[in-house]
């Protein structure tokens, strides 16, 4: 029978790794789904909830960024969908507290670099993105 | 006095138990962290391996745009060279070989007629390069103990920049390798242009074939591939670095301790005998004088 092994990786540690009937995530290009047998496929992941379907119901998790990559894997009709995001957590270990703190620094931090003529870029990138992280985490937790 | 000689000995002894007590504090903790950062070490390889893995296929995917993107250019003006040394010392080998290293390589690069750029990771190359008058263009200091991830990227940010904009053409990194807990190397290793790895058959999973579908087009992903790819080994070495310099100063702390143990063993071997001496001369002194009291009645 053709199954799916899914892997959830970070840099600081393998989050998850398990038997999974779907991988569902968004990448530059749109949501997609990632069925047993799955072509080889290799991209990217945008800011999104990444969801694994297995069989005792879903697990989630918050992906900032990252990549994937379906292949092969061990064992006949074995296929491998490797997640490997630079930050990503699992929506059940979000701290809902933590990321509104953020967002609302964020939000400060954001206005204060668009005030005035000499608006700093960098700045509102940065204060961007940390919004960006934040209103994810918020959502995922919210799911 | 010989009284006197006891006195310097018994404070010299007293001064290097005291010694003995910090280095063997500094080996049990290097000891302790030696573990952690192993697991760390541990948990940060499959992502390193799927990182790797990821540019090799889109490596393959892209031959032509590949080739521009990861070729190796016919000769490098400016090379930007990442040092990585430890926020302390008193840690044996660690840091020294580190730099000396480092110091080859930008004469050999000035050689070839490549103009370094220098960027140092922990207080230790800082300090050593600002003695030896060369310029760093920017520390990052504070966190080689224990980096993490965000770390990486920031020092990868710096680098980056000068490379997409042709400043530089190559990234070197100079940096201290965990090959086991007996040995750990000094290695230099290109960053940029990306190296293409070359992954053992039956280390994870297998290599694809070079007919893969890519999710945006190659060429696009492969240029933001860079970049992560980049802060994934800035980190692996960070974390290997940090192991090499816990296990270089237990090594460095035992052998201290050691050496502290013998030091005041023929100390109060050396004591006592000038106490005895001592003992001994008073003896004399006194026997001697009662003697001559005896004689002289």
């Amino acid at each position: 029978m053709a199954t799916l092994t899914v892997e959830i990786l970070s840099p600081e540690a393998a989050l998850w790794r398990g038997t999974a009937s779907a991988l569902v995530a968004r990448s530059s290009e749109g949501d997609f789904t990632i069925l047993p047998q799955h072509t080889e496929t290799v991209g990217d992941l945008v800011s999104s909830i990444v969801r694994v379907d297995t069989d005792e119901g879903a697990v989630a998790f918050a992906v900032h960024t990252g990549y994937f990559q379906v292949g092969p894997g061990d064992g006949e009709g074995v296929t491998l969908a490797t997640v490997l995001a630079g930050v990503a957590e699992r929506t059940t270990e979000i701290d809902v507290a933590r990321a509104q703190v953020a967002k609302d620094a964020a939000e400060v931090q954001l206005a204060a670099a668009s005030k005035g003529d000499q608006s700093d870029q960098t700045a509102q990138f940065t204060a961007l993105a940390a919004l960006e992280r934040a209103e994810l985490r918020l959502r995922a937790a919210a799911k | 006095m010989a009284g006197g000689q006891e006195r310097v000995l018994r404070r010299r002894i007293k001064s290097v138990l005291s010694t003995r007590k910090i280095t063997k504090a500094m080996e049990l903790i290097a000891a302790a962290q030696i573990p952690r950062s192993l697991a760390r070490i541990a948990a940060n390889r499959p992502y390193r391996l799927g990182m790797q893995r990821l540019v090799l296929e889109a490596a393959l995917g892209d031959p032509a745009g590949a080739a521009k993107l990861l070729a190796m250019p016919e000769h490098v003006d400016t090379a930007l060279v990442l040092f990585l040394t430890g926020d302390r010392g008193l840690s044996g080998p660690y840091n020294n070989s580190s730099l000396r290293a480092g110091e080859r390589l930008v004469a050999k690069l000035k050689g070839e007629g490549t103009k370094a750029r220098l960027f140092c990771v922990g207080k230790k190359a800082a300090a050593y390069f600002r003695y030896r008058g060369l310029s760093v263009e920017e520390h990052f200091v504070g966190f080689v103990d224990r980096p993490t991830f965000a770390n990486a990227q920031a020092i990868a940010s710096r680098l980056v920049g000068p490379y997409l904009e042709g400043e530089a053409q190559q990234v070197l990194l100079v940096s201290a390798r965990y090959l086991s807990a007996g040995s750990q190397v000094v290695q230099v290793q290109q960053l940029l242009p990306l190296v293409v790895p070359e992954l053992p058959v039956d280390d994870g999973p297998k290599v694809l074939k070079g007919y893969t579908e890519f999710e945006p087009e190659v060429k696009k992903l492969l240029y933001f591939l860079a970049p992560h790819a980049l802060e994934s080994e800035i980190f692996s070495a960070l974390l290997e670095g940090a192991a090499s310099f816990h296990t270089s100063q237990q090594r460095a702390m035992a052998a201290a301790t050691d050496n502290a143990d013998e030091l005041s063993q023929t100390l109060t071997r050396v004591m006592n005998r000038a106490r005895q001496d001592s003992i001994t001369t008073e003896i004399m002194e006194i026997v001697g004088g009662a003697e001559a009291l005896r004689l002289g009645k």
